[in-house]
C-alpha cells in the first residue's frame, strides 16, 4: 500500500461512479427479473397456501429457514470485519470493510424476509409484535422465537446506523466533486460533513462504541438463532454447543462470501493497489481458522453423541453421514473443512482462481450445513412411524433463486452508486493519520 | 463596517499542517476550524482536544435500554393469567436475552443521538466557508483576521508551505 496517496485513492474509488454502460444495466435487469421470478412463487403460496412448498409433517421446517440462517450467517463476516477487526487494529479490514458491511445489511433484509414467507399467512405477522391488541394476547418472551424477532431487528438497525456512519465522511468526498443533482443528493446525504476538527473529536469516539457494541452483538445474534434449535428438545439440536458452532460458521460463509464479491469487484473495479492480494491471502487464513473451529464442532457433536450412549442421539448422528441425506452430509463436510485446508498452501491462498473457486465450495457447504442440521433432526424424530422426508418443491427454489438475484441486485446497485470501499479508512492505512477509533 | 477575513491555509502534509497550528495558537489570528480528511491524533493534541461526551450518551442508552428489554418482557409475561407448569411468570435468564438486545440497541440509539447532538448535524452552513479539498488530500486551517492583518496572515500560511483561500465576512460596527 505504499504506493498509494490520497489523491489515487480518491480517484481509484470515485472512477467506480461514473456512469456505467449497457452491461451493467443488463445484469441489474436479469437480477431484477430474477427477484420478480421470486416474488411471483410467493404471491403464488399466499394466493394457494403453505402447501404449495415441501414442508410436511414431521418436516415443517424447510428451505426458509434454512435460507432464513444461511443469510444470518453471511451477514455476520462483515460485522467481524467492521468491528471485530477494527477492535484488534487489523489494517487488512480497511480495503474491503466498506463492501462487507453493505453485505450485512442486504443479508440481514434478505434474511428477515424468510420467516415471513415461512409464516404462510405473512398478515398475521402483527402477532410477533407487543402492541395492545383486542385478543388480549402478548408474546411469550420465553421463547428463542421471540429472541429473535428482538434480535434480529437489533441487528438489522444496528448494522445499517454503522454502515452509514462509517460512510459520511465518504459521502461528502463524493459531493465535494460531483456536480448537478448528484452533488444536491449527496449534500444533503453527508448532513454537511466538512471534517472539522471538532467533528472527528466526536466521530471517532462514537465509531469506536459502535464496533464496541456490534461486536458482543454480531455473537449474540448467531446464538440466538442457534437457541431456535438448540432449545427445542429435538435430537441432533438439543446441545450446548450450537452457539459458537453457529458464531463460527456464520464467520465461515460470511468470510467466503466477502472473497465471491470482492473478487470480481476487484478485477471490474481496478481495485488491485487497494484490495491487494495480502488482503484476500489474509481471508483465506481467516477462511482456514473458521472452517477448522467448524470441522471441530462437527467432530465434537459426533463425541458427544457417543460418549453420552443416548440412543436417540446416537441414531440421528449415524444417520446423518449414512441416511437419506448422506450426500448433503459429505458436500458439508468436505466442502467446510476439508477443501478449505487447502489455503494452508501459499501457492493456493495467493491465486484468485483458487480464491473465488473455494469460496463458492465453502458458500455451497454452508448452506448444506444448515440443511442438514434442520431437515435430518426434524425427519427422524424419536417416534419412528412419524419419521418423513423432504424435498424443496419448484416454489421453494423459486423464492430461493428470487432471493439470492435480490441480494446480488442490491449490491451491484451500491457499488455503482456509493463509495464501494471506504476513502477515508484507506487513507488512514497511508503514512498520515490515525485510527477512526481512536 | 469592517470587514473580517477568513484565511484557510491548506496544507497537504500533516506535519507541516500540526506545526501551522502550533504557531497560529501564538499569534495574534484567533484559529476558528481546521479540516482534514482523516482523523489525526497529531492534530488532536495540537489543538489540545478534550475526549468526546458522546459515551455518556451511549451509556444512557444502554441502561434505559436494558430496563426497557427486561421490562418488556416482564409486562408481556404479567399479561398471561395462566400460570404454566408452576414457572416464574417474571424468568430471569430468557427476559436477560431480551434485556440485553435492547440494551446493545438503544446503545446504538444513544451513541447516534450523541453524534447528532455532539457534531451538531445535519449543518449545512459550514459549507460557506469550507474547502472540497479538505475532503481530498489537504489539511484545512481556517484563521480570522482584519482587512489590514490580511497580507501579514496569507504570508504567515504561504511561508509553512500552504495553499490560500480567502473568504470575506461584512461585520456590523460596534
Amino acid at each position: 500500500m505504499t504506493e498509494l496517496t490520497f489523491a489515487k485513492i480518491d480517484q481509484t474509488v470515485l472512477d467506480t461512479l461514473k456512469p456505467p454502460d449497457r452491461t451493467y444495466w443488463l445484469t441489474v435487469g436479469i437480477l431484477f427479473a430474477g427477484a420478480l421470478a421470486g416474488a411471483g412463487c410467493w404471491i403464488y403460496q399466499i394466493l394457494t397456501g403453505i402447501g404449495v412448498a415441501g414442508m410436511n409433517n414431521p418436516v415443517a421446517w424447510g428451505t426458509y429457514l434454512i435460507n432464513f440462517v444461511f443469510w444470518v450467517g453471511i451477514a455476520h463476516s462483515g460485522t467481524l470485519i467492521s468491528a471485530i477487526l477494527h477492535l484488534l487494529r487489523a489494517g487488512w479490514r480497511n480495503p474491503i470493510a466498506r463492501a462487507a458491511e453493505t453485505m450485512t445489511v442486504f443479508a440481514v433484509c434478505i434474511a428477515g424476509l424468510f420467516p415471513f414467507i415461512h409464516l404462510g399467512r405473512v398478515w398475521l405477522v402483527f402477532y410477533m409484535l407487543p402492541i395492545p391488541n383486542q385478543r388480549n394476547l402478548w408474546q411469550n418472551f420465553q421463547s428463542p422465537l421471540m429472541f429473535d424477532v428482538v434480535a434480529i431487528s437489533t441487528y438489522l438497525t444496528v448494522s445499517s446506523l454503522f454502515w452509514y456512519t462509517g460512510m459520511l465522511p465518504d459521502l461528502a468526498v463524493v459531493r465535494d466533486r460531483a456536480t448537478g443533482i448528484r452533488k444536491k443528493i449527496f449534500t444533503v446525504i453527508s448532513l454537511g460533513w466538512t471534517g472539522a476538527h471538532e467533528q472527528w473529536r466526536h466521530y471517532a469516539r462514537g465509531y469506536l462504541f459502535f464496533a464496541a457494541l456490534a461486536t458482543p452483538l454480531v455473537i449474540s445474534v448467531h446464538s440466538v438463532v442457534s437457541w431456535d434449535f438448540a432449545l427445542a428438545v429435538v435430537p441432533g439440536w438439543h446441545t450446548t454447543i450450537f452457539a459458537p458452532y453457529f458464531v463460527a460458521g456464520a464467520i465461515h460463509s460470511g468470510l467466503a462470501m466477502v472473497l465471491t464479491l470482492m473478487i470480481p469487484i476487484r478485477k471490474l473495479f481496478h481495485y488491485e493497489k487497494i484490495i491487494t492480494i495480502e488482503v484476500l491471502e489474509s481471508v483465506a487464513k481467516t477462511i482456514i481458522f473458521t472452517g477448522l473451529i467448524v470441522g471441530f464442532a462437527y467432530g465434537t457433536e459426533f463425541f458427544i453423541a457417543w460418549y453420552s450412549q443416548n440412543p436417540v442421539e446416537m441414531a440421528i448422528f449415524k444417520y446423518r453421514p449414512t441416511g437419506d441425506y448422506a450426500l448433503g452430509f459429505w458436500i458439508m463436510v468436505v466442502c467446510n473443512t476439508i477443501i478449505p485446508l487447502l489455503f494452508f498452501f501459499k501457492k493456493i491462498r495467493t491465486t484468485i482462481f483458487w480464491l473465488f473457486g473455494i469460496s463458492i465450495f465453502v458458500n455451497i457447504g454452508m448452506w448444506y450445513e444448515r440443511f442438514v442440521i434442520i431437515i435430518t433432526s426434524v425427519s427422524r424424530d424419536f417416534i419412528p412411524h412419524a419419521w418423513g422426508l423432504y424435498s424443496p418443491t419448484i416454489i421453494e427454489f423459486g423464492i430461493m433463486l428470487g432471493a439470492f438475484c435480490l441480494f446480488f441486485f442490491f449490491f451491484l446497485l451500491f457499488v455503482k452508486h456509493l463509495p464501494s470501499v471506504s476513502m477515508t479508512e484507506m487513507k488512514e492505512t497511508v503514512d498520515q493519520g490515525a485510527g477512526h477509533g481512536d | 463596517m469592517g470587514t473580517e477575513y477568513r484565511v484557510m491555509g491548506l496544507f497537504t502534509d500533516e506535519n507541516r499542517a500540526v506545526s501551522a497550528i502550533e504557531a497560529i495558537e501564538d499569534s495574534p489570528w484567533p484559529l476558528r476550524r481546521v479540516h482534514s480528511p482523516v482523523p489525526s491524533h497529531k492534530i488532536s493534541d495540537a489543538l489540545g482536544l478534550k475526549k468526546s461526551k458522546v459515551g455518556y450518551f451511549t451509556l444512557a442508552g444502554g441502561i434505559a435500554g436494558f430496563f426497557a428489554g427486561f421490562l418488556l418482557a416482564a409486562f408481556t409475561a404479567s399479561q398471561w393469567n395462566l400460570v404454566v407448569s408452576g414457572k416464574p411468570v417474571i424468568a430471569l435468564v430468557p427476559f436477560f436475552i431480551v434485556g440485553f438486545e435492547f440494551t446493545i440497541l438503544f446503545a446504538v440509539f444513544g451513541n447516534v443521538a450523541g453524534l447528532i447532538h455532539q457534531m451538531q448535524l445535519p449543518e449545512f452552513t459550514g459549507l460557506e466557508e469550507y474547502d472540497p479539498r479538505c475532503s481530498g488530500e489537504h489539511f484545512g486551517i481556517l484563521a480570522a483576521c482584519k482587512a489590514d492583518d490580511l497580507e501579514g496572515l496569507k504570508t504567515f500560511f504561504q511561508t509553512r508551505g500552504g495553499e490560500i483561500n480567502i473568504f470575506s465576512e461584512e461585520q456590523e460596527p460596534p
